[in-house]
């Protein structure tokens, strides 16, 4: 008898209480913050719309779907690994999604993902980074998650990510980021309608955080990984 | 203990070590490690800083470890979070630490200063202390909180200040007796290292085993 598809799955890695160490990061929106380039609420708003226009939908969608329908495959999951490797500019975003993705890989080993353990042998002997958007369509596949929600899953954590450390760094208030994921969610519907972008014509143009996150490495007071 | 390594290398046992900003977390961990490196326990740190690098800096120049054995993990500032909800790159730090140096019997995970609210998780740790101090205020044992009532092992440390500030010493071990019930107390002066073997032995008994 097959399982009935539930929404349960796709809730569960949505919370915040899902463990996955996205509460350290920040993704260029510290700097930005410091340096007053994101003073106030519609300027995070700006930010993180860029972030899902000209990365999340032209990239990291892409990929998570591709990791979703390779999720028995480790030889074509650790392709994809390559791919975002290759095309991640900043040392800190290249760094906050291997943390985060393996922060990920681990609860999921732990919690008997199948073939979460395995992957994880594959970054520990350096065979792979482990890139976020790669463990979120592998994993999330694994974990029941259908196929019709990873996307707005990721989006979703995106916004939910960022907000946060918005919040926390004191430009905006908690009314203020659910009004903003609000407005965000016309933005996101909008972008899930089309069909995600084969592999090669993948492309993501984020340079004001990019280049944010090049600044915060050399931050010595800091909040936040990136 | 958590981890496995491979090789014929007991698990390194994780223990946190929590409390408020200036009890002296920092300088019990510099006690510890020469104290723990002298009776053959290798030692790594994790620490948690909350806004910028000090406390792993301050033991990277210490001279008392290996600066490779010091990592700092940013909390996001929610050190609560970084230790118990969401530890997950706490447990990253200790692994890489752990996998770097397989001879490492305890990795100690320094929190973020903090209140009284604060526990570990344990799948994080095997075993956690927390830290307050005798010129935070007598009154502190009385106001309980998880650190204060759950811990494995409660340090009031910078004893010595405490006629300088006014702190009953002996009601705040009294007290902090009647809400801990059975569990242990130590008090210490990390700037002369009185209470320190107290600290160690009580690690030997709950998670070195044979040390």
């Amino acid at each position: 008898m097959s399982k009935t598809p539930s929404i349960l799955p796709a809730l569960q890695h949505s919370d915040s209480f899902f463990p996955s160490g996205a509460v350290s990061f920040s993704w260029g929106m510290e700097t930005l913050v410091t340096e007053s380039h994101v003073p106030d609420a519609e300027a995070v708003e700006k930010f993180i719309r860029a972030q899902l226009t000209e990365r999340w939908a032209s990239f990291d969608r892409s990929i998570i779907s591709a990791a979703f329908v390779a999720s028995k495959d480790l030889v074509d999951l650790r392709k994809l690994d390559s791919i975002v490797e290759c095309q991640t500019l900043s040392h800190e975003m290249r760094d906050g999604s291997h943390r985060c993705g393996l922060a990920m890989l681990r609860v999921h080993e732990e919690l008997g993902t199948p073939l979460a353990k395995e992957y994880r042998g594959c970054v520990t002997r350096s065979e792979a980074c482990g890139n976020l958007a790669v463990m979120q369509g592998f994993l999330w596949a694994n974990s029941d998650v259908a196929k019709n929600e990873i996307w707005a899953l990721s989006a979703h954590t995106l916004c939910v990510g960022i907000l946060g450390a918005a919040m926390r760094l004191g430009c905006i208030g908690h009314v203020h980021s659910q009004r903003i994921l609000a407005a965000l969610h016309h933005t996101i519907e909008g972008l899930i309608q089309k069909p995600p972008l084969p592999l090669e014509r993948l492309h993501a143009f984020t340079p004001v955080s990019e280049i944010a996150m090049m600044r915060h490495e050399t931050i010595d007071s800091r909040l936040f990984a990136n | 203990m958590k981890n496995t390594v491979s090789g014929n290398f007991p698990a390194a046992a994780r223990i946190g070590i929590g409390g408020p900003v200036g009890s002296g977390k920092t300088a019990l961990i510099e006690r510890l490690i020469p104290a723990l490196e002298g009776r053959g326990i290798g030692v790594a740190v994790v620490t948690n800083d909350l806004v910028t690098r000090e406390d792993a800096e301050r033991l990277k120049a210490s001279g008392l470890i290996n600066p490779n054995k010091v990592r700092a993990v940013e909390t996001g500032a929610c050190p609560h979070t970084a230790i118990r909800e969401d530890p997950t790159l706490n447990i990253q730090a200790a692994d890489e630490l752990v996998n770097l140096f397989p001879r490492t019997g305890i990795v100690i995970i320094e929190s973020g200063g903090d209140n009284l609210a604060s526990t570990f998780s344990l799948d994080l740790v095997d075993y956690w202390l927390f830290v307050i101090d005798a010129a935070g205020g007598d009154d502190i044992p009385r106001k309980k909180g998880p650190g204060i009532v759950r811990s494995d092992l409660l340090v009031i440390n910078k004893t010595d200040l405490a006629p300088y500030v006014g702190s009953d010493l002996e009601q705040m071990k009294v007290d902090a007796i009647e809400v801990r019930g059975d569990r242990p107390i130590v008090l210490t002066n990390c700037a002369s290292g009185d209470g320190i073997e107290a600290i160690i032995d009580h690690l030997s008994q709950s998670v070195l085993f044979d040390a």
